[in-house]
Order: C-alpha cells, then structure tokens, then sequence
C-alpha cells in the first residue's frame, strides 16, 4: 500500500504549504474526481442493476448466464480502470488483488474469476461508487463554487442586474448584498479563505475515497500475509538451490576437467622425461595427452551450457530449445510460439525444459518427447510430455523438486501429472510481464 | 592463400597465427574485434578471415555479425567461424548466403591441426566446413514424416561428412572404403530424398545442407 501523500509531511514553510494547497495540482485532479465521481457511479449503478436483474431473470433460459457473465467481466474491467483512474488522479496506488488465471478452458477460467473474492469487492465498491459520488459531488461543487463566487466578488460587485443584488442570492431574500468596493473586498478575502477550506476538504474527501478505495480494489490483509509468507519462503528456497547449484558446479569441475587437466600435465611431464630415452613413447604420451585435452575441453563447454546457454542469451527460447531437443537421445517435437521475453522468463522456462528432457529419457524411458511453449496474455506455458512409464514425483526427485524452486522464485508455478504407465506431463506456468 | 584473423584473447589469436604461418598460410593481419575485422577486410582484401563468434563489446555474437557484414561488402571473402559452442541456429544465419566459401566450426577443432588446416584451405578455396556437431543438430532435427529413415547407417554416415563439406576422396578415406563405393552411397541418399544431383562438391553441400535445414 502507497500513499502518495505530499501533505502532512512538516517542513519549512508549513503554514504556506497549508495556505497553498489550492493551488496545487493535487488538489485539482481530485476536485475533478470527486466531481466525475457521481457521473461515473451512477453508470455503473444503471449497467450493473441491468446486468444482474436481467441475468438472473433470464438465467432459466442459457441467455442469462451468459448476460450475468458479461456483467462480471464488465466490472472487473472496471475496477481495473478505476485502479488507474484513482492512482492517475488521487496518487493512490492500489496493486492488483487478484488470482492468476490459469491458462486452461473457458469454464475453468470463469470458475476461478467467480470464485475469487476480489471481484466480490469490485462489484461492491463499484455500487458503493455512487452514494459515495453524490455526497461527494453536493459537497465540493457547493464549497467550490461559493469560494469562487466570493473570490471574484471585486470583478462584478458594479454589475447590479436589474432587479437583483449581485452577491449569494438565497431566493426572493437576499441574505448577502456586495455592491461596495469595501463589502467586494472582505468578500474577496473570505473567499480566499474558503478556497483554502475547499481544497483541504476536498483533500479529505479524496483521502477517504483513496482509502475505501485501496480496502475494496486492493488485496486484502489476508492476502498480503500469504503473499509475504510466500514470498518467504520462495526466496529461502531460492537461496538454498543457488547453494546446491554451485556445490554442483563445483563437484563437476573437480570430478571432470580438472582430473583431465592434471591427466593431460602428467602425460606431458612424462613424455618430456622420456623426450631423449624414449622417443616414440614420448610421441605416444602428447598424443594422450592432446586426447586428454580435447576432453577436457568438451566437458567445459557442456558445464558452460548448462550454467547458461550462450544461445538462449542470443537467439531466444525457440533457438535454445531447438538445440537441446537436437542434443536429446530421444526425439523431439517442439513448438514455441512465442518471442523474445524477459532473461529470468526465458532461462527459467529453458531449465524446465532441460530437466524435464533428461528425466524424460533417463528415468521414464519415453520413446518420444513433445515441448510446447505458448504465451496466454502475461502467462507463459511451457509443457513438456512424454510418453515414458510416467511415476514421477517431484517430492522426491531432487531435480523436479529444484524446479519448482526456480519457478517459486519467479512467482511461477510447478504441476506434474505422471499416473504409472504414463503420459507425463510437466506444466510449468509463469508469469512474463505484460 | 592471404587470412585476416579476428579473435579477442590474444593468447588465441597468437596460437591461431603460428599455427597457420606453420601450415603455409600467409596471415595478413590480426584484430580484436567486429569493427576492427571489417576494417582489416576492407584494407588487405584476403582470401579468407577466421572469425571468433563472441567479441567485444558487446560479447554475444558479435563477430557473427561482423562476418556477415564483410560477406556483403566483399562477397568473394571466405568465412570461416570459430566458436566456444556450435549451435544450428548460428550456421542458419550463415548459411542464409550459400554455403561457399563458408566455414563453421567449434573451437577445439583447432587442436586437430592437421584437419583444421584442411579445413581452412577447403574454405579459403571456396568449399564448405561444417561442424560434425552442428551436422548432428541437423540431423536430429525432428520432421514430421522423416525421410532420413529411410537411410541406412551407412547413408547417415556419408550423409553426414557430405553436410560437413567434406569431397567424395575425404569421405572415403574416412570411412575405409573406395570412392566408387561413396559415389553408390551418394546416389543412393540422393534418389531417397528426391534431391537432384548436383554437378559439383559446393554444389552438392549447399543442396545437402538446405534439404536439412528445412
């Protein structure tokens, strides 16, 4: 929760910054949204009583389901836009409250969005939009324009129209007559004083709906503890298969090129020995040696690319892809449909693919593989199946366990469907921006 | 035969010009970078420039880029790409101009001296050089129906030195067999795939490699 809140803050000059405040811009964008306030609740008023009688009178027949479906979406939509109309205009930012949409059918999406408790609370502070405009709107038209009206009062006060008194005219009486200079003048300074008042309430008055607003548009308390818990969590995780990774690289570069490199010096050391002695064994040894090297030298460059493809940083996902399914034992189909994304995107969904290939063909024994990476609005889908002996659990495997790890980090998410005899199928979801 | 070397660590670059100064090859100038390879190109016009993929600054695929860029301003300068990883997406781009004069090849083939500076000339003379790796990625490429089934073994093998850019006496002679024998073999893989024959070795590498990227 932010609340960019400019007053309030002591400083130097606070009885100026108190006496300024109509002339600055905050005051005005939230003048002009209480004002539209009332516009803009009594719209929704009218669609949404039209959309939910209509809906659930209709709902015998198909049709109602589908106008009660419509209303849903619409105010969604438009608390979406109230979001960023309030923050645009009341410097109040109200992060998104609700549940990922999973990438899946129609039904299942419409499920989750009725049952999200988030666009229970659109719909009730789009309906508390109104009441809430009326007072709003009676409120700082009247303050406004009687400020302005006694501000001016020096312009006009010679002006008298036939018959009537310029000033506050209350009817056939009027309580306040302005035609001297002296009376235009004190009126003026009253009204100076009012706009100070004005701008102040309507300050207030924006401070409350900010506020009703980040309580009914925004997460609730609940979900900002499970979101921080979460958040926890995935980075102590995060940290932990960081630890494991480089303790894996470093066993990788102890067990394979460096036992190469120290091979490789011995065979020269022992062939410069046998240099004079023994000339065509020293022939024999360089050449074991050069073997030694060309070995040492392979293994570094699978160690490289599985730290971080130099390809996916180049060319992207379907590039990368496209060579790890080549280099695969087991064929490969692979179908990428989507561009270049975010460096985290793209290399976390490269090592759910790696891994999920080298399980596929190592533990499952699958005779064909499929990848297929698909972006839905700002998800990315990425799924690899196999038709293996399937079994697999990813509370137990350590690789499929450091994946859901990767995704946690990512704010993705992990699913594994492998019934014994199979097909498996990894699903990995995460989000890439939109 | 004249080479412009670009490769940014030095003790490479060094090694790679005493190499080829030992191999009879005539190097003409060596420089650190993209911009500064297309300058050497432009200043000593050589036969040939060996080129690092990653170079500064910007250490992607810098002298990827830089290659291409000479191949436009002086086409009849042979390329030959040096890289710490072969990937086929990196050929495909280099490919996309004809397979003459074109060279791809992991770095460590350097250490096999005699077969890189076969390599080198074979490129430097208007042939071809294509990783064995590189050949494999193609090769394992997936299609929907696959024609390369139909090969036996054999065909793979000699299907395989083909796309590497190798003539009918190198595949012979590292397969152990007669050239005759390679000719039936090539033929063979030809009529299976429904490729036309070609007249030429560049020729035939180009129409090996197209079939298979495709």
């Amino acid at each position: 929760m932010t609340v960019e809140q400019a007053a309030g803050t002591a400083g130097g000059g606070g009885i100026w910054r108190v006496l300024a405040a109509p002339l600055q811009p905050r005051t005005w964008t939230a003048t002009i949204y209480l004002l539209v306030s009332l516009v803009v609740g009594l719209a929704w008023q009218i669609i949404l009583a039209t959309g939910l009688t209509l809906g659930t009178g209709l709902v015998v027949v198909w049709v109602g389901v589908f106008v009660l479906a419509l209303t849903l979406l619409a105010w969604r939509g438009g608390a979406r836009l109230e979001r960023r109309w309030v923050r645009a205009m009341l410097g109040v930012h109200v992060p998104d409250p609700y549940r990922p949409l999973p990438a899946g059918s129609l039904w299942q999406r419409a499920r989750v969005l009725a049952g999200d408790p988030a666009t229970w609370k659109d719909l009730a502070y789009l309906v508390l939009l109104f009441p809430l405009g009326l007072v709003w709107f009676v409120v700082t038209s009247f303050l406004w324009s009687v400020a302005l009206v006694l501000l001016t009062a020096p312009v006009w006060f010679w002006i008298p129209p036939a018959g009537q008194s310029p000033g506050f005219d209350n009817g056939q009486q009027a309580r306040l007559l302005i035609d001297t200079l002296p009376e235009a003048l004190v009126a003026a300074v009253a009204g100076a004083a009012l706009c100070v008042v004005a701008a102040w309430a309507v300050r207030g008055m924006a401070a409350v709906q900010g506020a009703v607003a980040l309580a009914l548009l925004g997460p609730s308390q609940h979900q900002l503890k499970a979101r921080v818990e979460a958040l926890e969590t995935s980075r102590d995780r995060a940290v932990d298969s960081a630890e494991a990774e480089r303790r894996r690289i470093e066993r990788d570069l102890h067990d394979g090129a460096q036992q190469r490199l120290v091979a490789l010096a011995m065979d020269l050391g022992m062939a410069r020995a046998k240099l004079e002695s023994d000339p065509a064994g020293a022939t024999a040894l360089v050449g074991e040696a050069h073997e030694e090297a060309k070995r040492a030298l392979a293994e570094l460059r699978d160690l490289a690319r599985g730290i971080h493809p130099a390809v996916l940083a180049d060319r992207g996902l379907d590039a990368a892809i496209s060579a790890l399914a080549a280099r695969s034992p087991v064929p490969v189909g692979v179908e990428v449909t989507t561009g270049r994304l975010p460096g985290p995107v793209e290399s976390t969904a490269y090592f759910v693919v790696a891994e999920a290939l080298t399980n596929a063909a190592k533990h499952a024994g699958a005779a064909e593989i499929g990848v297929r990476i698909s972006r839905h609005r700002d998800l990315l889908v990425v799924e690899v199946i196999d038709d293996g002996a399937g079994g697999a659990d990813p509370a137990r495997g350590s690789g499929l366990r450091g994946l859901a790890d990767r995704l946690a980090a990512v704010d993705g998410r992990l699913t594994v469907t492998s019934p014994p005899g199979g097909p498996t199928v990894v699903r990995a979801e995460l989000p890439c921006g939109s | 035969m004249r080479v412009v070397i670009a490769e940014d660590s030095v003790l490479l670059r060094e090694g790679l010009a005493r190499l080829l100064a030992d191999g009879g090859v005539e190097v003409v100038a060596q420089v650190g970078d993209g911009p500064g390879l297309v300058a050497a190109v432009d200043a000593y016009r050589p036969d040939l420039a060996v080129v690092d993929v990653r170079m500064p600054p910007s250490h992607t695929d810098e002298g990827l880029r830089a290659a291409l860029q000479v191949r436009e301003r002086v086409p009849a300068t042979a390329i030959l790409v040096l890289s710490q990883y072969v990937e086929e997406r990196y050929a495909t781009d280099l490919l996309a101009g004809g397979a003459l004069g074109v060279g791809y090849l992991l770095k460590d083939r350097v250490a096999d001296v005699g077969e890189f500076l076969a390599a080198v000339r074979r490129v430097g003379d208007g042939g071809a050089a294509i990783d064995p790796e590189v050949v494999a990625q193609l090769l394992g490429r997936r299609r929907r129906t696959d024609p390369l089934a139909s090969l036996s073994p054999r065909e793979l093998d000699v299907l395989s030195l083909m796309a590497e850019g190798r003539s009918n006496a190198a595949i012979a002679e590292r397969l152990v067999v007669t050239e005759g024998a390679v000719e039936k073999h090539i033929s063979s893989i030809f009529g299976k795939l429904g490729l036309p024959a070609a007249p030429s070795d560049h020729r035939r590498v180009l129409a090996v490699l197209t079939y298979l990227r495709t």
